[in-house]
């Protein structure tokens, strides 16, 4: 049985369409990056799961029940994380966490989930009003995790941690998996989803264009190398010859970095970049290519292919 | 069970605000204010002793009948929408609770903020009672205070259920605006200008039976025709004031005291029904 099942939603806002006939399904158990630019409707996915949109077409189903006829019942077994977390000023952190325990009817013990997402006791007994970006995040992040929460939905969560507190956060994810709860996260920040999830969505203007593991989406885009060139030295004319590389078919985008061009292009393309470079007077001392990251990924199929891919399964 | 959840955090969350804080100071300045006038006006009425019921009157329901509107509304009309503006009400309905659960709780939160607000400003008004007039019934004083706080949980609905209709606080803020002057300027002149306008004249001779039952309807009447209710006196209402002199042929059910107590209902349940019929559909 799954988790998350949304099927052929549409949610339009008066004439704007933020969601066009998306269907996903997240199995029980996994870690499920849903990923998109700002905009895409990663958000509104997220509150129709949790009933506070409805959707203006199609069905939303979480645990296999009706997200708007059992919506409490699916709060109950479910820890949020919302965008753009605001809290109560006026009340502490350790009482916010009380709170949770006391709406849900669980015993955890507020300070083992306080420091379990790294907050200071210190923080905890401070009014939430002067709290920081992160410390926010974490507070509620410990929140999410009252009542041991069969699944966790998490939107943009590492907005505003440092390095150490998003390490923790994917951490904590990954111990919840292994508890046993489906883990639901979205994101725009690549970086977090490659490292942690079982399986990557991608969304774009409200649809789905991609739906795969890290591996699969890489697999599904076999063409697509990063290659890094390393010159003898930089070219006289550096800029003639990073636009005639960049103009070559099948070369999506090249940096420079010092003696060395770093090139996001289709195999069939390798050949023809090392030919464009000799052309402008050096030689190529070296060359490497590397699997492509999320992140070239991701930018070939919410930028570079308009017109639309074939959502891959 | 959600709904005393959430009204215990939104009581705790509430409390601390500095403006309340200042505008219970200021109704317990107002209430001393109060005190010291009735200790005046009964120096004016009567040979020692003091009156008691003037008294209360003065020192009680003259601040009371102004503030604990405004304060009530202050207190109330962020409760949702300002949850809604700045995002904690995801939050708030991340966890188990239903709209309603929010609603409800909210209402209860801040009907017991507007109560402590009420019982510190009437605490302080019975020291200025005791100190200038010398005795107060404490009969008197405890049905008063219960109706006050009633009244604060009628106009602490019409602000929670104002609040539950819209996203934006200034919405909510011009819609408790509107009713202030509603009940407290438009009410009174329409009702009079009617009166000109059917009778021909501001004084009659009688006021007629609609005349009085208009005038009974907003809550602050309805608040002033409770407390006759309690106290058994009929001089809190403008019927009361008018059969007194002798102006009115029969007083209307309406207009009757303790019909006060159903108006001061109604005004209390329908912007709340209102309320969460909207919030129940709403896109947060």
């Amino acid at each position: 049985m799954s988790a998350i099942d949304i099927s052929d939603v549409t949610k339009r806002y008066g004439t704007e369409t933020a969601l066009d006939g998306l269907s996903l399904t997240v199995e029980r158990g996994e870690i499920y990056g849903f990923l998109g630019p700002n905009g895409a409707g990663k958000s509104t996915t997220i509150n129709l799961l949790l009933d506070f949109i409805r959707p203006t077409a199609g069905e939303v189903r979480v645990f296999d029940l009706d997200a708007q006829a059992n919506a409490l019942e699916i709060r109950q077994r479910t820890g949020i994380l919302p965008e753009g977390v605001e809290l109560y000023e006026r009340l502490t952190g350790r009482q916010h966490v009380e709170f949770a325990i006391e709406s849900k009817g669980a015993d955890d013990d507020p300070d083992e989930l306080i420091e379990r997402v790294g907050l200071s006791p210190d923080a905890a007994a401070k009014k939430a009003g002067g709290y920081s970006k992160g410390m926010a995040q974490r507070l509620t992040f410990a929140t999410a995790l009252v009542g041991e929460p069969d699944l966790l939905i998490l939107d943009e969560p590492s907005t505003g941690l440092d390095p150490n507190g998003a390490r923790r956060m994917r951490e904590i994810i990954r111990e919840e998996r292994d508890r046993g709860a489906t883990v639901f996260f979205s994101s725009h920040v690549l970086g977090q989803v490659e490292a942690v999830c079982d399986r990557v969505g991608i969304l774009r203007d409200g649809e789905l264009i991609a739906e795969d593991t890290v591996e699969g989406l890489r697999d599904s885009m076999p063409d697509q190398t990063r290659l890094r060139v390393t010159l003898d030295r930089i070219p006289d004319d550096s800029d003639a010859a990073l636009a005639a590389v960049e103009a070559i078919d099948g070369v999506s985008s090249v940096t420079p970095e010092g003696r060395t061009l770093v090139v996001a292009c289709e195999d069939r393309a390798k050949t023809e970049v090392l030919h464009v470079v000799e052309e402008y007077g050096v030689t190529v001392e070296d060359f490497e290519t590397d699997e492509s990251s999320l992140e070239d990924l991701f930018v070939a199929y919410t930028a570079g292919a308009d017109g639309g891919r074939e959502v891959v399964r | 069970m959600s709904t005393i959840a959430v009204a215990k955090k939104d009581f705790r969350d509430a409390v601390r605000s500095r403006l309340l804080i200042g505008l219970t100071a200021l109704f317990a300045l107002f209430t001393v204010g109060g005190a010291a006038l009735a200790s005046w006006a009964s120096e004016l009425f009567s040979e020692g002793g003091g009156d008691s019921t003037v008294g209360l009157i003065l020192a009680l329901q003259t601040p009371a009948g102004f503030l604990v509107p405004v304060i009530a509304l202050i207190v109330g009309y962020g409760a949702i929408a300002g949850e809604r503006e700045s995002g904690s009400l995801k939050f708030l309905l991340g966890l188990p609770h239903r709209r309603r659960d929010v609603v409800l709780g909210k209402v209860l939160g801040r009907t017991g903020v507007v109560a402590v607000s009420i019982l510190i400003g009437f605490a302080v008004g019975l020291v200025g009672l005791v100190a200038f007039v010398g005795e107060v019934s404490p009969v008197d004083y405890l049905a008063f205070t219960l109706v006050t706080v009633g009244f604060g949980f009628v106009y602490v609905c019409l602000g929670v259920g104002i609040s539950a209709m819209t996203r934006s606080t200034t919405k909510a803020a011009v819609g408790a605006i509107g009713l202030v002057v509603l009940f407290w300027f438009l009410w009174g002149t329409i009702t009079q200008g009617l009166l000109y306008a059917l009778e021909g004249e501001f004084l009659p001779e009688t006021f007629p039976g609609w005349y009085l039952a208009l005038n009974a309807i907003p809550p602050d009447a309805a608040y002033g025709s409770a407390i006759g209710a309690v106290l058994g006196e009929s001089g809190f209402t403008t019927a009361g004031s008018l059969e007194s002199q002798g102006l009115v042929e029969s007083v209307p059910l309406v207009a009757e005291p303790w019909f006060g107590f159903v108006i001061l209902a109604v005004w209390a349940l329908l912007p709340l029904a209102l309320g969460l019929w909207r919030f129940e559909r709403a896109d947060l």
